[in-house]
């Protein structure tokens, strides 16, 4: 089997479309006024609130899917190295028990969000996959991949079941909130794990803990989705401070996911600006 | 009551452990860092598998199985100090090339199309060999002073057999033609001929050697 | 009827005006809009949002967001299903307000959310009777949403996925008495 997979190449059955992010990104549509009109947190007295909950319900559940693969990968992909002599490609045993712990974790919260989106209407497939979440797990410096996946990826994964979590308490829906109560407390011990390993593996080597970072920063980045996830009253997921403080984030790094979001927010702004007026000469 | 302080048989007379056995510390340190790299190379390739196998059932359960065999393999890791072996680097590793030529066959289909190849190599093959290697052990060494190695060898054995029945479960669903059944045959006979070379998943005298008729091993370690 | 669709050419998505017309001409058939209804379907293809609204009774005028009939699997693709979801819902509200003894509705816009779900229960319920595919358990989901996790609203539910010739009224009083009984959020 070959090493080091792209999200191309991820396996699924046919009920499964793959969503293009490019098609997104260059979505005529994506100037208009109304496109950008915010429809807020996720709340169930919102009008659309059941329809938007099983929507990121199924982004969960392909999310999950990816991060058993990604966790999966993270198995095979490397050697094992003896401890205190790791080239940059070897990982120590006891990461790499982590990893499968993680794929077991994982594997679960699949079933779990199958059961979820069952009991919410919605079908296996039923939206496009978009597979970009699983480019954080292509990194093949193993210390990047962790970051990107067990920092940004999974801190990304509190902040959504955090926000599901609190919609099924509103909503007084218990299987919801069980559910999401649950993967909640795995997804912290896998935040955990991404900030041991980054701290043990970089202890002497700051340069390769400041790519690191770096790395979480675009990865973070990339998955504020434009301000979907962040700290504004109209995002619809905000950043889950007290789970993430257990997972090991202080309050520098939060804040410094807070300002990435709002970032990203202002330059999907532009972006649709400039496509507005774009279509506006179009059509002048 | 009875009298606690009245005298009774250390061994009560439903506790018959015996003290021989089959294995020295170096033997059961040797055997046990080939444990714990099989064990290694199998939560490996099924975590490497999990994103190549496109039915969502089968996908999940691997990703399930490969803590199993993670966990055993950090059963066997820890155990290796308790043997003197201080290094357990030194010890994790295949008993022959053999054995390391069966392990890559093993983990070597990964396209979308060969679960069926997957499934056999782990759940007909190598699967039902671990069995073996580890009932062979846990019958053959000394009930009572290797009873740490016993332990974890039930432990990992109670997951085996509850992970073969569940592959055993996939694989009948997945072969469904003739043409599968072959598939599955031809795939299971490939990795079952490169065992017989090594002499099984440990190398020769993987489960003892049942031609020998001079009696029992453990005895004979002992006398 | 025949339905006109606005626009009749579509730029930004791949959505033909035609097939729109004449999903909406055979559900307008089915849910018992007569002959002489005119229907105009209005989309706003410059958006990716579903938002839907009811403008007028007659003519029947529904507007529309693109991502409303739009694939969630495909981006500015089609979906029949989708659409016939939405111009099912719209078309069912548009023929109970012209029906004769459905009653004095409020205007849309006046309608409470748990309302809105209330009707639109009533209405998919008829649309699976007339053979279209609907996923209850979707609206169930969105039903227990409004009114509660519990039995009663199950059988509220139930009541207005079965109902063929309810009144506004009833609609209503069950929305009503269904409501009061919401426990409302978890207490944890
Ligand atoms: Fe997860
Ligand atoms: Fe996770």
């Amino acid at each position: 089997m070959k090493k080091l997979l792209t999200p191309e190449e991820l396996a699924r059955d046919d009920r499964f479309e793959r969503a293009d992010m490019m098609d997104r990104i260059q979505d005529p549509r994506n100037g208009s006024e109304a496109a950008n009109r915010g429809n807020g947190r996720l709340r169930p007295d919102r009008a659309d609130a059941p329809d938007a909950a099983r929507a990121l319900m199924h982004g969960i559940f392909v999310g999950e899917i990816q991060a058993l693969e990604g966790a999966g990968r993270t198995c095979y992909d490397f050697e094992v190295g003896a401890t205190g002599k790791l080239d940059d490609e070897e990982v120590p045993f006891e990461l790499k028990l982590d990893m499968a712990r993680q794929c077991w974790d994982e594997a679960r919260h699949c079933e779990i969000s199958v059961k979820l989106s069952e009991w919410m209407g919605t079908e296996i497939g039923e939206f496009g996959e978009n597979a970009f979440l699983f480019q954080a797990a292509c990194n093949p410096d193993p210390v990047l991949r962790l970051t990107g996946v067990n920092r940004a990826l999974e801190g990304l994964a509190i902040d959504v079941f955090n926000t599901m979590k609190e919609f099924g308490d509103l909503a007084g829906d218990p299987v919801l909130e069980f559910c999401e109560d649950w993967m909640l407390a795995d997804e912290v011990t896998h935040v955990k794990m991404g900030s041991d390993w980054l701290r043990k593996l970089t202890v002497n080597d700051k340069d390769r803990q400041k790519r690191a970072l770096e790395f979480q920063r675009v990865v973070d980045k990339l998955f504020s989705f434009g301000g979907f996830r962040g700290e504004d009253e109209e995002s619809p997921v905000h950043l889950a401070r007290r789970f993430r403080e257990l997972a090991g984030f202080d309050d520098a790094e939060m804040e410094e996911i807070a300002e990435l979001s709002r970032e990203a927010k202002s330059e999907v702004e532009e972006r649709s600006r400039l496509a507005r007026e774009a279509n506006e000469t179009a059509s002048a | 009551m009875a009298d606690s302080k009245k005298p009774r048989a250390p061994f009560a007379p439903w506790d018959r452990r015996e003290l021989p056995g089959a294995f020295s510390v170096e033997e059961t340190a040797a055997r046990v860092g080939q444990y714990k790299w099989i064990e290694m190379k199998l939560f490996e390739a099924l975590g490497g598998w999990v994103a190549t196998v496109p039915e969502l059932d089968i996908k999940m359960r691997l990703g399930t199985h490969c803590y199993h065999h993670a966990w055993h393999a950090d059963l066997w890791h820890k155990r290796l100090p308790e043997l003197r072996e201080m290094n357990p680097e030194r010890l994790t590793g295949p008993a022959s090339p053999e054995v390391e030529a069966f392990m890559d066959a093993v983990a070597e289909p990964g396209e979308h199309d060969q679960t069926i190849e997957k499934l056999v190599g782990v759940y007909r093959v190598l699967i039902p060999h671990k069995v073996a290697a580890y009932t062979y052990h846990l019958n053959n060494t000394s009930t009572i002073t290797d009873a740490p190695t016993i332990r974890s060898l039930k432990f990992a054995l109670q997951d085996e057999m509850e992970d073969w029945r569940d592959g055993t479960l996939m694989l009948t669903s997945l072969i469904q033609s003739d043409e599968e059944v072959q598939r599955a045959a031809d795939h299971q006979a490939k990795l079952e001929k490169l065992l017989v070379a090594a002499g099984g998943i440990c190398g020769p005298g993987t489960i003892g050697d049942a031609y020998d008729l001079s009696g029992d091993p453990a005895r004979l370690t002992v006398a | 009827m025949p339905t006109t669709v606005d626009p009749s050419t579509f730029t930004m998505v791949d959505f033909d005006s035609a097939e729109i017309a004449a999903l909406a001409d055979e559900l307008a058939r089915k849910v018992g809009l007569g002959d002489d209804v005119q229907i105009v379907i209005e989309v706003d293809e410059t958006t990716p949002l579903g938002r839907t609204e009811l403008v007028s009774l007659d003519p029947v005028h529904i507007r529309t967001e693109s991502g409303a009939f739009e694939n969630p699997k495909r981006i500015r693709q089609f979906s029949e299903d989708a659409a016939t979801d939405v111009l099912g819902r719209y078309l069912l509200r548009a023929a109970d307000r012209r029906r004769d003894g459905f009653g004095d509705v409020p205007p849309d816009s006046e309608l409470t959310v748990p309302q809105r779900t209330a009707w639109e229960v009533s209405a998919v319920g008829r649309l699976a009777r007339l053979g279209y595919p609907v996923r209850r358990q979707r609206w169930l989901y969105a039903f227990r949403n409004r009114y509660g996790f519990t039995d009663t609203a199950d059988d509220a539910f139930e009541q207005l996925w079965h109902g063929d010739d309810l009144s506004w009224a009833e609609i209503d009083r069950l929305s009503e008495t269904t409501a009061a009984t919401n426990p409302g959020p978890l207490q944890r």
